[in-house]
């Protein structure tokens, strides 16, 4: 436990000292919610059935972000070696810093996502169901996004193909969070339900596939 | 067998003898099915002439669901024992499949202008053969996308290995939602639910297509082979 | 394919031999290239081995085999020993101290170490004057010395892998990656290095020719 806990302090650390990255993305969050309205039109019916389609389609692209970067950085400082003799291991490395990375990128978003909610007129009586959704959700797309780095790990070009990897991946989790996210019978409705099930197969898939992916450490330099 | 069949030699022993044959059988049935589907078969009472894309589309969409399976089976392979046939067959089919899963997307538009009077619906079994073709997409795409070839191997059978969850999504999915798209005809509990009119070129078409997949995947295997032992001569040669 | 690979080692130079490293008909490959031939190799316990051979002929890809960082396309590596692989990569994260990074390093390790423990390990190398810099503002002999100071925070007995350890060091951290060494070797920890330098022959020393 006591390696887990470290590699996610490590990452918490790291992520701390480039606290400005959060603003960014942030930024991108809230800026894709808003071009929605000037698209469509300011009507308030249209904008308050859309809202929570809007809301998770700006989700699961804003947390797209940063996952090109997310083992390419350790690979290049070296940390990925270490981390592969270490008593951590390659699976638990990859849980951790999916955890590091839900609570530095998702996190964030979900604390502003209700303020962003009140903006499309969504009702505050569906917010429950809505949070509870994208915390679930937004887990499952980090474990998906962990999946994708670590297969296009040193590919060239990796942002793009890692968009081309994980969203199709991610079309069920769109599917049914966004169910889930507008049912009208309370919050544990069967779509959170399937939802929770995706993300217990990821947690199991998850670091099995980046693990076996990232066991071969290829650089660049030196034979 | 798998293991018989790893040595590329014997491989390219044993796909020399099968070409022939699978050459004539192939001509044959596509030559017949087609002659049968667009000519002799009737129309249908409902579709009219449209039902003959079926000939089409539903070879196609077996294929791309059966490469993808065939991918996956190399990823496998490939990953557990890593025999390097397996990668170059994963390489051979990746394209091949993606190509059939295309050509399933359009002849399903093209039929579905007319029927449904809409190119495209977003029900089940459309949006998941498009996130099959996506998936075709995705192991190209990361095979080729490292600047050593051979690197981007392991991660692209991983993703095969993965996205083979979507093909029986892609199969039932018309049993388990309520799709606009008809339910399976051949391969269902009770038998085929075609007229045998309708069915005798559509069987043919099938083998036909699938010859045709086994014919080109053996070539561009062979292609392929070629080329690695060029790269490695070359590398003999410079070194 | 060249015959005169494959050095045997020489006893160690007192007690007992203990091995920690046999590897046995190792192959491995970089890509299609063939780039280790069946190489087998024993080292004992105090034993310090260097590999030599020229740019390219496979010793840093001997060391990261065995730092399991590159599969073999076959034969065995047994290690009887914790492993500390210090590669060309530093290791060490650009945006938090080098105090930080050795702390994690030990934790993911799941070695206990003190506040203590780290001034020590720092001092190895001189390095606690700026051991609580952001990494990234370093020179590249510093990040070295906080590098091979993970060699001091490692459990005693250990295989150290070196790879090019005294790349960007001064003559006086040169002088002080021997003296660590060869005091790791006295404690009956190993030592294997692809170094271009002349070790301090106190200890038991191999000669491993890499290259096909």
């Amino acid at each position: 436990m006591r390696p887990f806990i470290a590699q996610i302090s490590r990452d918490l650390d790291i992520a701390w000292q480039n606290r400005q990255d959060v603003v960014v993305m942030l930024g991108f969050f809230i800026i894709i919610i808003a071009l929605f309205p000037l698209a469509i039109g300011p009507k308030s019916a249209m904008l308050q059935s859309l809202g929570i389609p809007m809301i998770w389609i700006a989700a699961l692209l804003s947390s797209l972000n940063g996952f090109d970067r997310l083992f390419a950085q350790d690979v290049r400082d070296g940390w990925l070696d270490q981390i592969s003799l270490s008593a951590l291991g390659l699976g638990w490395y990859a849980v951790a810093k999916a955890v590091s990375h839900w609570l530095t990128a998702s996190l964030p978003l979900l604390l502003i996502t209700p303020i962003l909610a009140l903006m499309l007129n969504i009702a505050t009586t569906k917010l429950p169901a809505l949070m509870t959704a994208l915390l679930v959700g937004t887990m499952a797309l980090t474990l998906l996004g962990i999946i994708g780095a670590a297969l296009a790990e040193g590919a060239r070009r990796s942002s793009a193909l890692i968009a081309i990897l994980v969203l199709p991946l991610a079309v069920p989790v769109l599917i049914f969070g966004a169910l889930a996210a507008a049912t009208d019978d309370g919050i544990i409705s069967p779509h959170l339900m399937l939802l929770g099930a995706m993300l217990a197969l990821l947690l199991a898939m998850a670091p099995l596939v980046a693990a076996t992916a990232l066991k071969i450490g290829e650089t660049e330099s030196g034979i | 067998m798998f293991d018989y069949l790893a040595n590329p030699s014997r491989f390219i022993r044993l796909s020399n003898r099968l070409f022939m044959p699978i050459c004539i059988i192939t001509v044959i049935c596509l030559a017949y099915g087609l002659y049968l589907g667009l000519f002799s078969s009737p129309a249908d009472y409902q579709q009219g002439d449209t039902v003959r894309i079926i000939y089409i589309h539903v070879p196609a969409a077996w294929l791309a669901l059966f490469g993808y399976v065939g991918l996956g089976l190399c990823g496998l392979f490939y990953i557990v024992w890593r025999h390097p046939l397996a990668d170059i067959a994963a390489r051979a089919i990746a394209p091949v499949g993606a190509v059939f899963a295309f050509l399933t997307l359009i002849t399903g538009a093209l039929w579905g202008k007319p029927m449904w009077g809409a190119w495209w619906v977003w029900d089940a079994r459309l949006t998941s053969m498009l996130i099959l073709f996506f998936f075709y997409l995705g192991v190209i795409a990361l095979a080729n996308g490292f600047d050593r070839p051979e690197r981007g191997s392991r991660p692209a059978a991983l993703l095969a290995m993965v996205g083979v969850i979507n093909v029986p999504i892609v199969k039932f999915s018309v049993d388990w939602w309520n799709t606009l798209h008809q339910p399976a005809s051949l391969l269902r509990s009770g038998g085929p639910a075609i007229d045998s009119s309708m069915l005798t070129p559509l069987i043919l078409m099938l083998i036909g297509a699938h010859g045709y997949f086994i014919i080109v995947v053996i070539l561009r295997m062979r292609a392929l082979l070629a080329e690695r032992r060029l790269a490695a001569m070359r590398l003999r040669s410079g070194a | 394919m060249t015959p005169d690979r494959n050095t045997q080692p020489s006893a160690p130079a007192s007690g007992t031999a203990v091995p920690c490293l046999e590897i046995d008909a190792l192959t491995v490959l970089r890509g299609q290239r063939l780039v280790i031939d069946r190489l087998t190799h024993r080292q004992n316990r105090g034993e310090l081995c260097i590999l030599t051979g020229a740019n390219g002929a496979g010793k840093s890809t001997l060391l990261r085999s065995i730092a399991e960082r590159l599969p073999a396309e076959s034969g065995h590596i047994k290690c009887h020993l914790p492993r500390v692989y210090i590669g060309h990569a530093d290791g060490l994260a650009g945006a938090i101290s080098g105090r930080k990074n050795l702390q994690s390093w030990a934790a993911v390790n799941d070695i206990m170490v003190t506040g203590a423990d780290i001034e020590q390990a720092l001092a190895g190398f001189d390095a606690a004057r700026f051991a609580d810099m952001p990494v990234q503002l370093l020179s590249r002999g510093q990040r070295r010395r906080l590098a091979l100071a993970r060699l001091l925070l490692a459990p005693a007995p250990s295989l150290w892998l070196l790879d090019e350890p005294n790349t960007g060091l001064d003559q006086d951290n040169q002088t002080r990656l021997e003296t660590a060494i060869a005091a790791h070797l006295l404690a009956g920890g190993a030592v294997m290095a692809a170094t271009h330098i002349e070790m301090a022959r106190s200890a038991a020393t191999i000669h491993l020719a890499i290259g096909l």
